[in-house]
């Protein structure tokens, strides 16, 4: 047991010191009983409880004799405590891996391996919209009884779907927004795609897209990629609106009629309200196959919820 | 008397650039530690004539084998050995044992008398031959302190082929008497050989005094190079023995159905040697014959009998062996009932940099028998100081209290 948390402790901090590295080595052998305790040598433990009690014995003779007199119950605590944070480090890695932070899916208190939290970095939606770590309590984020009918999808039929849920202004959206592109790309899956005005004024290219859809769909894609993806200042001053669309070879003129028709107004206004259904605090908001992933993930973390058995 | 100071002086290992890093060492019978002296001239071998001896006839090899001839005749002089070809360069004392256990032609039946606190170098190569050739290996009892029991050895050497015995143990520092050993025996129609290792160091050995057949030591317990021994034997029997490694550097001619054998000690020194080890060897003995071994030995006694003293005010420490210090050379060795004392060892070099060992100490067969699990070893030498013997029972005492 003492060989078992010794090479647990020394292996990681072996990481950092030969020294360390040295004694993890000897703790391999104790564990897999090459260094048997044999009254000619060492046995690791003893020599593990000898370096501690002198260690402590030049600061406390005290000290030293308490725990020299309750080691066997303090290594048991140590190893107690041992395994809950080797389950919760292992826990935090994984959850690392799979959803881009330490603590769980959209989870955002502090993660070791994203100390500033960029992966759960939203733009929260609501009166005031501002670009940040947003804490939010358990929130039932879900796309149950929304209908998607009226926005863009491709690959549909596909037994994985992807909803994209962002905001042309958000620069966690755009940040976003490549990465699903790519997984929509190799994974072939059902993309879906919703327009959420979270921040400044972005509902003139909401309804502009919606048109694009509407009056050129074959060239809607590609449209949504050069909002996502051009300057962001350039795309979100309203007067180079028609500059984009002459660009792309739309009918200016159609588009903004089409645009500014009362009945786009309120379609547009009706989906993001059916958007508000999924109770949804940020942006982006990614559903693949119905789960939320709020904030910009890595890569991997899409690509690991697709996936059958995470790797492959 | 000796000059501590200006011996430790040569000694690097004890004179770090901290003078707070420099180790208590204090386990010498296990290994010594080594002279500047000595690891110079291993260096001056490497460095500037690192070739064969014996073989090449160029300027290199000349100077090896020369240096090489100088080193056997300051072991010659050393131990009073009648001619240089007594001396046989090996590993150490085991090899020198083992030597001797493979080339004696001993054959079924025959009996060899040993103690009851060999080394396992002096134990398991008699069992072996025991067990491969029907040998019988005898046990001579010591006393209860763990001298030497003449009467015991008188009756138990009647027709034994050869005694073999450890001159100084490095269980408890008892010095055997090796001279009446060897008479009786000698009496008795039984050879002698003597496992020295812990007996050349510290004391005197005069082989052709002691009239000893054979007699094995090591080079690093007196200062020499690590890896390094000497095995001596009286050149009328060395010519008899039948070596029992051999090849290149141990035949005068062969052809291709014969060969014949160099004469001592030649014939034992089979292939390349370690010709650094063997002229560090030699300087390591130069080193030493500069000190009279009667002040190293009171030198040794003043710390042991401090650190004797100081133990045995605690009730629970047992020493192993007579209680008298001037008995155990420079050998304390204690163990306290029912205690790994390994962790002794661990926190003293831990606290304090104090370096001894613990363990069975090789003689496990003794330890099995007086069913004590282990002990802690304190070994002295010419260069250790009060202050060692200090620093160790201070801290002894420190750990005494928490444990
Ligand atoms: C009494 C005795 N004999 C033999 C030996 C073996 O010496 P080596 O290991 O150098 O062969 C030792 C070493 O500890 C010893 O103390």
């Amino acid at each position: 047991m003492p060989c078992i948390v010794a090479l647990i402790v020394f292996g990681i901090m072996g990481i950092f010191s030969a020294s360390h590295r040295a004694l993890a080595e000897e703790a391999f052998g104790c564990v897999f009983k090459r260094i048997t305790f044999r009254p000619c040598n060492t046995g690791f433990a003893e020599k593990i409880k000898g370096k501690i009690l002198s260690k402590l014995l030049v600061r406390s003779a005290f000290l030293a004799k308490m725990v020299n007199r309750h080691y066997e119950i303090l290594s048991w605590i140590f190893f107690i405590l041992m395994v809950g944070s080797t389950i919760w480090v292992g826990r935090g890695v994984y959850n690392f891996y799979v959803y881009g932070s330490c603590n769980g899916l959209n989870e955002s208190g502090f993660c070791a391996f994203d100390p500033s939290g960029e992966n759960n970095k939203v733009t929260s939606v609501g009166d005031d919209s501002s670009c940040g770590i947003t804490q939010q309590s358990e929130q039932n984020v879900t796309l149950e009884n929304i209908n998607l009918s009226g926005f863009p999808a491709i690959n549909t039929g596909s037994k994985d779907t992807v909803v994209f849920v962002g905001c042309y202004a958000c620069d966690y959206s755009r940040r976003a927004y490549p990465d699903i592109k790519k997984l929509v790309e190799n994974k072939k899956s059902n993309y879906i795609f919703a327009h959420y005005p979270a921040k400044g004024d972005t509902m003139f290219l909401g309804e502009a897209g919606y048109c694009v859809q509407k009056e050129y769909p074959e060239k809607f894609w590609e449209f949504n990629d050069y909002l996502f993806t051009a300057d962001k200042d350039y795309v979100l001053n309203k007067s180079n609106l028609d500059e984009i669309l002459s660009k792309f070879g739309f009918d200016v003129k159609k588009i903004s009629d089409c645009a500014n028709s009362a009945e786009t107004k309120t379609a547009v206004q009706d989906q993001t309200t059916e958007l508000k259904k999924t109770n949804l605090y940020g942006t982006p908001t990614i559903f693949i196959n119905g789960k939320a992933f709020v904030g910009p993930k890595p890569y991997r973390v899409y690509r690991s919820a697709i996936n059958k058995f995470i790797f492959f | 008397m000796l000059n501590v100071e200006k011996i430790r002086a040569d000694f690097d290992v004890l004179n770090p650039e901290s003078p707070a890093k420099a180790p208590v060492y204090l386990d010498s019978a296990c290994m010594s530690l080594k002279p500047r002296q000595v690891v110079e001239a291993m260096n001056d071998y490497y460095a500037n004539y690192p070739a064969c001896a014996g073989r090449s006839s160029h300027k290199l090899g000349d100077k090896v084998t020369k240096k090489v001839k100088k080193a056997r005749e300051l072991v010659t002089e050393f131990i009073n050995a009648k001619s240089d070809d007594e001396i046989i360069f090996t590993r150490n004392t085991t090899e020198g044992i083992n030597l001797l256990a493979n080339s004696l032609g001993l054959q079924k039946g025959d009996i060899v008398l040993i103690s009851d606190k060999e080394h396992n170098s002096n134990l398991v190569p008699w069992l072996r031959l025991r067990d491969k050739i029907g040998i019988v290996v005898r046990i001579c009892p010591t006393n209860e302190d763990g001298t030497f029991n003449l009467d015991n050895f008188s009756q138990l050497v009647s027709g034994a082929k050869l005694v073999s015995v450890v001159h100084t143990s490095n269980l408890d520092g008892v010095t055997n008497p090796a001279k009446e050993i060897i008479k009786i025996a000698h009496q008795a129609g039984a050879l002698v050989a003597l496992d020295a290792a812990q007996s050349i160091p510290h004391k005197k050995v005069d082989v052709r005094d002691l009239d000893v057949d054979f007699l094995a030591f090591s080079g690093h317990k007196m200062l020499g190079p690590t890896g390094t021994g000497v095995f001596y034997g009286k050149l009328e029997l060395l010519e008899k023995l039948s070596p029992f490694l051999v090849g290149g550097d141990t035949v005068e001619s062969t052809s291709y159905d014969s060969y014949k054998m160099l004469p001592a000690p030649e014939k034992f020194e089979a292939g390349l040697q370690d010709y650094a080890g063997i002229i560090g060897l030699g300087e390591a003995v130069k080193y030493l014959s500069q000190f009279d071994f009667k002040y190293i030995a009171e030198h040794e006694f003043k710390l042991n009998a401090y650190i004797t003293n100081e133990l045995q005010k605690i009730p629970k420490i047992k020493i192993i062996g007579p209680e008298d210090p001037k008995l155990r050379s420079g050998i304390v060795n204690f163990y306290i009932d029912g205690t790994d004392m390994h962790k002794f060892a661990v926190m003293l070099d831990e606290m304090a940099g104090i370096e001894i060992r613990s363990g069975r100490h090789c003689v496990h067969s003794w330890f099995e028998n007086k069913k004590i699990y282990n002990s802690a070893r304190v070994s002295l030498y010419l260069y250790n100081m009060m202050e060692d013997a200090e620093t160790f029972i201070t801290n002894l005492k420190k750990i005494l209290e928490i444990l």
